[in-house]
């Protein structure tokens, strides 16, 4: 059993202040993930940790004792550092590199003995890079490097393993690799692992627990599950993202969304209409645009009605799997006649969702502008033998303004939006609306004079 | 990847020391042997092993030397033997300090001079020759003093100048001991500039010969001890040399001391420069190009690397000052002048043929 304790640790480039009160304590076996913005401190959290950075304020405990009061070599003897990248330019053999892991564990003089190259020779195989004992470390690759110093780590035969961002120069397979690898130490050699990990789905899927890192302090930690949610990243990396349960390992699954170009407050509504993930992007969009978005009918469990539920989008919804009963409707209806605009995505039609084009005709007749998405053609997605292409062409007899692109869209609303603040009101917006060509031309202008 | 773990049929390291040792020790011996053989007078190899053989204490009552033998017996003894043993102390010192620079720093073309030693021992032999500093009271010993002090100083100033807090990273001492080297080196300029008459002796001190009149079985054992100690205390280190040579953070990590080994081991690099630079001058290449040569030869370990390195500094210098002697009798070549000729061309033929960019 090991125990590592921070203890309102603060740390101070100069007089830059990097790392303010932190304070945790982890134990063996657990796998920890720091995670936070680049210059948020968590580098410099592992290298108070590693003895290269001693902290100004607070201390660091190992099994009782201050690391900072123990020996070089002790710490070394329990506490083994797998740095970003290792740049070695002397061309040792990498056996040669993994054995100078025993260096705590040798006196001055000592040179290794057969213990110390088994103990090396062990490590090696347990991280697959005993084939390339021979070869030198200048001629390995990123990945092949990276294993060969967690190898050397190992070497040392440490309780804990700190690790500064060890995938972030490897692809795809070989960050699994390594991650898998990790995985396995604090598993089966019940090693603390405490690492520093940028991409927050691998450090959803492997880290026990993580902490997250802003301006130098711990703005939370606890279980991916409690740590990694739209308003912690948001807060922390001030981006914004939809965060999903993982499909397979029901862990959350992280998608990061571009940042919102701006932050305007409009005063349009936008009723979407949509179903099976298909407004879900358009939802975020409208939203970071500063629209007021409403939706429905939306089945729960539905993907875009989980969009909804994280956007804080209100919502008409349904049961799971069920067609849209007359109540639903008429709560759709209503939401509908506050909205400003009714869009209506390239949603395919069934039986069940039928209703929500009847919803769309209504808004129509009650003089509510509605832009049909039609980057899908109708006959694809319609899976109502034909009706659902019926009411299309109603809608656009009735004025449905067909886009093909959500591009076209934005630039429309965007149109709208302008109009409505020249004070025309709601009405008027949409009556303007019509002159479609005209408007379009006259934003066009508006955009290049605001540019 | 890991499933291609099938064992090698042996592991091997990376520095093949025994192999090589033989031969570094015998190419040392027949350097010594060729360069006792130059000379203003030509003396037989067999000669040489007799008048050798006969200076042993305990086998010399067994050899009974000849008329001819005999009056050679001095020119081998008190004349080429001191310079030849002398000479090797230089060149081991020189290549044993420019290993451990190039160790510390990372870097190919670290030597005695990145961190100014080289220079300061040039500014004090410089002080002691045009200004006369100390003569009066150590008469001829002024200069190797001179140098040897102005050597020691100027590390400790270049050590300080780069402390940053606690530490002394390695970028900044680089840069300091360019800078104070720079410095230095114009200082030397100025002397040379009013040096007058004495201008001849500064030149020469700077190209750097084992010619002087200092050169004695003396002058010899004054730097010995120097040399000893330097050797054994890199020696002791070289296996934390190899861990700092991965980089500072790493070796922190593997329970090294850095800075209390960084400041070691600059100390015994500059106390060997020191030593070898206040008898023979500022002798160049070998700093710089030994390391490097044996690096190819042996392998990056320095537990192997600095023994090698010694013995070929060692070799080098004994040869290239034997040629300065017979290149073009009845005068002499500033061996400094040899060496750098020579070194190159070899270095380069080697870089040519190895045709490797990662000359480490």
């Amino acid at each position: 059993m090991v125990n590592l304790k921070i203890e309102n640790v603060a740390c101070y480039y100069d007089s830059a202040k990097i790392l303010e009160d932190v304070c945790f304590s982890v134990e063996t076996g657990t796998f920890l993930g720091i995670l936070g913005p680049n210059g948020s401190g968590k580098t410099t959290l592992l290298k108070s940790i590693s003895r290269v950075l001693k902290p100004r304020k607070g201390t660091i405990v190992l099994d009782n004792s201050d690391i900072y009061s123990m020996k070089n070599t002790d710490v070394a003897k329990s506490m083994a550092v797998v740095p970003q990248d290792s740049n070695i330019t002397f061309s040792f053999k990498s056996f040669d590199i993994v054995l100078m892991g025993r260096t705590p564990h040798l006196a001055r003089l000592a040179s290794e003995g057969a213990k110390d190259i088994a103990i090396a020779k062990q490590a090696m195989e347990y991280t697959g890079t005993i084939h390339l004992a021979n070869r030198l470390i200048t001629e390995l690759s990123g990945g092949e490097r990276q294993r060969v110093i967690i190898a050397r780590a190992l070497t040392q035969q440490p309780k804990i393993l700190l690790l500064d961002e060890p995938t972030s120069h490897l692809d795809i397979s070989n960050q699994l690799e390594i991650m898998d690898l990790l995985k396995q130490l604090c598993v089966e050699k019940k090693l603390l692992i405490v690492g520093v990990f940028h991409d927050f789905n691998l450090a959803a899927r492997y880290c026990d627990s993580i902490i997250m890192l802003k301006d130098g302090k711990i703005v939370a930690a606890g279980k991916a599950s409690e740590t990694l949610t739209c308003e912690n990243i948001r807060n922390v990396f001030g981006i914004n993202v939809i965060v999903n349960k993982h499909p397979v390992t029901d862990l959350p699954f992280v998608i990061p969304v571009s940042k919102p170009k701006d932050q305007r407050q409009r005063s349009l509504s936008v009723h979407l209409i949509s179903g099976a993930g298909t407004g879900s992007t358009l939802m975020k969009i409208l939203t970071d645009s500063g629209y007021n978005v409403t939706a429905g009918v939306l089945n729960v469990l539905d993907t875009d009605f989980s969009t909804a539920q994280y956007l804080k989008i209100p919502v008409v919804s349904e049961a799971p799997f069920s067609p849209v009963t007359e109540k639903a409707q008429k709560a759709n209806l209503e939401m509908i006649r506050k909205a400003s605009i009714v869009v209506l995505a390239s949603v395919p039609f069934g039986s069940g969702n039928l209703q929500n084009l009847e919803a769309a005709k209504e808004a129509l007749k009650a003089g509510i502008a509605t832009y049909v998405l039609d980057e899908v053609p109708i006959e694809i997605r319609d899976f109502t033998g034909g009706k659902a292409k019926t009411l299309f062409s109603e809608l656009k007899k009735l004025g449905a303004v067909f886009v093909n692109g959500q591009e076209a869209l934005l630039h429309l609303l965007n149109v709208s939006e302008q109009k409505a603040k020249e004070g025309c009101g709601k009405q008027g917006a949409v009556e303007q609306l019509k002159e479609k060509d005209d408007s379009t031309e006259n934003d066009i202008t508006n955009k290049v004079e605001n540019a | 990847m890991q499933t291609g773990s099938s064992k090698p049929p042996q592991i091997t390291r990376s520095s093949k020391w025994r192999r090589h040792f033989g031969l570094l020790i015998l190419l040392f011996i027949g350097c010594v042997f060729l360069s006792l053989n130059f000379g203003f007078s030509q003396i037989p190899f067999q000669d040489i092993t007799q008048i050798l053989l006969k200076n042993i204490p305990g086998i010399g009552n067994y050899i009974q030397l000849t008329d001819f033998q005999a009056n050679k017996e001095a020119i081998i003894t008190l004349v080429r033997l001191p310079r030849i043993l002398t000479g090797a102390l230089v060149g081991a010192a020189l290549a044993a300090s420019g290993t451990v620079f190039q160790g510390m720093f990372r870097n190919p073309m670290a030597d005695p001079f990145v961190v100014g030693a080289s220079q300061g021992a040039a500014l004090g032999a410089a002080l002691a020759i045009v200004l006369g500093i100390g003569s009066s009271a150590l008469g001829a010993n002024a200069l190797p003093v001179a140098a040897f002090i102005g050597c020691i100083i100027s590390v400790l100033v270049v050590y300080a100048i780069s402390r940053v807090g606690s530490k002394v990273p390695m970028t900044t001492l680089l840069l300091s001991g360019i800078a104070v080297g720079l410095f230095e080196l114009a200082i030397i300029t100025y002397l040379q500039s009013i040096a007058g008459d004495k201008l001849g002796d500064l030149t020469f001190w700077i190209i750097g010969s084992l010619s002087s009149s200092r050169i004695t079985w003396s002058g010899m054992f004054s730097i010995l001890p120097f040399v000893l100690l330097g050797v054994a205390v890199t020696f002791l280190y070289s296996r934390d040399l190899n861990i700092i040579a991965l980089g500072e953070d790493q070796a922190q990590h593997l329970g090294v001391n850095t800075e209390r080994v960084k400041f070691i081991l600059l100390m015994s690099g500059a106390l060997m420069t020191a030593a070898a630079v206040s008898i023979s001058g500022l002798i160049g290449f070998i700093g710089l190009m030994i390391p490097h040569m044996t690096r190819l030869l042996v392998g990056p370990d320095h537990r192997v690397l600095l023994p090698a390195s010694i013995l070929m500094g060692a070799s080098f210098l004994v040869l290239c000052d034997g040629l300065a002697r017979i290149i073009s009798m009845p005068s002499e070549v500033p061996v400094g002048v040899i060496t750098v000729l020579s070194g190159v061309t070899f270095f380069l033929f080697l870089l040519r043929k190895k045709k490797r960019v990662d000359v480490f």
